[in-house]
């Protein structure tokens, strides 16, 4: 188990290796220069500081040698200076991470606390309007994505009824819309997956075997079932994780939560190449590591399973 | 020199006959597939309302030329955001229907020119999805080798991507180059949806190889001497194509929805081109106080979003009546 932690976390080193080299050389492929009116997104700047702005951050040398220098420098754990900005990347990212890490928690636990139960009732009372109410609301939920349900819950929320604010995050009731919408996705896909493994697991053998020793049913259920049916549910954990990653983008966008998603949106529009490396790679390892957490659980969880290959 | 021949199998129907009994009419699994297809209710409403909307995608231009839709591009100031004629309002006029944009352009007619992008969006990149997944699906599955190293080793780094987070990048760099411009961007849309993601059939079909080659009937085409690509093209394509079909079922709503994401942050078609990601980005700016611009193209989405998860959600379970989740 450890060897197989250990060989994983050195896997994640090559993976991330390539990771960094196609996102470089993909924001560097665009054509003319970061600091273009184009890319400003404002007038257009004297050609001599344009010069002398790319002297500085060293953007009009070849592109691999620009790599290599940028490679030396997150080895020294050194991310490099915002273009627009000039702050250090690090400080923008541990000022922003912590609020795209609080959206994502809650909606996070606000998805399991919801999609869990409403899964498991549904599933004990198959083919009832309660089971057919929470597939409908599984089926939406998948199927319409967030930032149309965002669209909607703003004007019904925002606009016409004025319950709660949607631009910013400065109080926790800017927290709700946000939190909830992004939610909606990992929840309504939870809520089907609990239901479908609860079924499955319902239908096995070892639950007749207790229901046929007279166990009660509030046992059989809790420490049969559930038990079981819990497996396949913490493995979708995992790309939950990274849906929550890509949705709280697109939420923050639209909630103009100052997060790292919103600020991944306009490093790519402003062709600012440090930050956009800086919060490619977080992402890219914060996936990787949340893929990995669920194999490791996994293995763990059903002892039928070996993690050792 | 008499030929021999060899006597010709007899048909199911002619061997009941023979033996004076009845059969059921014989169905093929495809028929089988397409009976359950059309018992299911929702699947039904889902490929009814696809095949509107790709109808009003094809003849859009003519309703245009004939003058029964107004040019989605044509601006007409003076009666900016007129809204729809059931609001009542005194802001209404009947020669817009669903009202009008803030240059005035005719919402309806924008809607309607927006099917033809969604469905452009919709088909093509699955297109070049499945010819790209599938030849090299079948290629890594059945010799194994440098290619089947080659694509594994590309999905683990793909994997550690979230598809979107590509989207953006491979979109937000290349728009503003020769390609981005062909065709408002359409082109590089195509393109982009595509690279991100043939990898996942490839990897789908592969799989379904590994798990296939080693059955009776491909070793007995094997020892018959089949060639390869034979055994390849008859023997394993029609075998994996249940799974393969349903993936392109739910690919085709999943690259709708990343164009119409992209445009909605403005980095995918590019306006005046109309498509509903462009309309609700164009009618963010105004949404706190006229709605409709924003509101129609995001009910047009959700539609025929879900319209493609009943079709496919049907067509998987046709297919495949074990598999149910």
């Amino acid at each position: 188990m450890l060897k197989y932690t250990i060989r994983r976390l050195l896997l994640l080193i090559p993976t991330m290796f390539f990771v960094a080299v196609i996102v470089f050389f993909l924001a560097h492929a665009a054509p003319g220069s970061p600091f273009d009116a184009k890319s400003v997104g404002d007038k257009q700047l004297p050609t001599a500081t344009i010069e002398r702005l790319e002297n500085l951050y060293g953007v009009n040398k070849p592109v691999p040698e620009q790599f290599m220098l940028y490679l030396g420098n997150v080895a020294r754990f050194d991310f490099g200076n915002s273009f627009r900005s000039g702050r250090a990347v690090s400080e923008i990212i541990g000022e922003e991470f912590p609020v795209s890490a609080q959206l994502g928690v809650q909606a996070l636990l606000l998805a399991l606390a919801l999609s869990l139960p409403l899964g498991m009732v549904s599933a004990l009372r198959q083919n009832t309007a309660v089971d057919y109410g929470s597939l409908f609301f599984a089926t939406v939920g998948t199927t319409i994505p967030s930032f149309v349900i965002a669209i909607f819950a703003i004007y019904f929320f925002g606009v016409t009824f004025h319950l709660l604010p949607f631009v910013g995050w400065s109080t926790p009731l800017h927290w709700v819309l946000p939190t909830v919408i992004l939610s909606l996705g990992p929840m309504a896909f939870l809520t089907r997956i609990t239901r479908a493994s609860m079924l499955e697991a319902i239908r096995q053998d070892y639950v007749r075997t207790a229901r046929a020793k007279g166990l009660r049913e509030q046992v059989v259920i809790v420490a049969h079932v559930m038990k079981n049916a819990l497996i396949p549910i913490a493995t979708i954990v995992g790309p939950a994780t990274a849906g929550l990653i890509t949705g709280s983008i697109i939420i923050e966008g639209i909630f103009s939560v100052p997060g790292m998603g919103r600020e991944f949106l306009r490093s790519i529009l402003g062709r600012d190449y440090p930050l956009i490396m800086g919060v490619f790679l977080l992402y890219a390892f914060l996936i990787s590591i949340a893929n990995l957490s669920v194999d490791l659980v996994y293995g763990l969880l059903d002892p039928r399973i070996k993690v050792s290959k | 020199m008499a030929t021999v021949t060899a006597p010709r199998q007899q048909t199911a129907a002619e061997r009941a006959a023979e033996l004076n009994v009845l059969v059921r009419k014989q169905r093929s699994l495809w028929q089988d597939a397409w009976y359950r297809l059309v018992r299911n209710r929702a699947a039904v409403l889902g490929m009814v309302i696809v095949v509107a909307f790709m109808a009003l995608a094809a003849i859009v231009p003519f309703m245009t030329q004939w003058g029964w839709l107004k040019d989605p591009l044509k601006q007409d100031t003076p009666n900016s955001l007129m809204e729809p004629i059931w609001t009542g309002s005194k802001y209404t006029l009947s020669t817009y229907p669903l009202g009008s944009d803030q240059l005035g352009r005719d919402i309806l007619s924008r809607l309607i020119w927006s099917t033809q992008i969604s469905m452009l969006v919709g088909f093509v990149p699955v297109t070049i999805i499945f010819l790209m997944g599938v030849t090299i699906g079948l290629v890594a599955g059945y010799y194994g080798g440098w290619t089947d190293q080659l694509l594994m080793r590309l999905t683990d780094v793909i994997y550690a991507f979230p598809d979107l987070l590509f989207l953006f990048i491979i979109m937000a760099t290349l728009r503003n180059t020769a390609i981005g411009d062909l065709q408002g961007g359409l082109l590089l849309i195509f393109v982009a949806i595509a690279i991100v993601n043939w990898v996942g059939m490839a990897r789908l079909v592969r799989g379904q190889v590994l798990a296939l080659k080693e059955r009776e009937f491909v070793e007995a085409a094997r020892a018959i001497g089949a060639p390869a690509r034979r055994i390849m093209s008859r023997h394993l394509f029609p075998n994996i194509l249940a799974p393969v079909i349903v993936s392109v079922a739910f690919s085709i709503p999943t690259a709708m929805l990343a164009e119409a994401t992209l445009s909605f942050f403005g980095i995918g078609i590019k306006p005046p081109t109309p498509s509903w990601g462009v309309m609700i980005n164009e009618g963010f700016v105004v949404f706190s106080t006229s709605a409709w611009p924003v509101l129609l193209p995001a009910l047009c989405i959700s539609i025929v979003m879900l319209a493609f998860t009943f079709l496919g959600d049907g067509v998987r379970d046709a297919l495949d009546p074990r598999m149910k989740i």
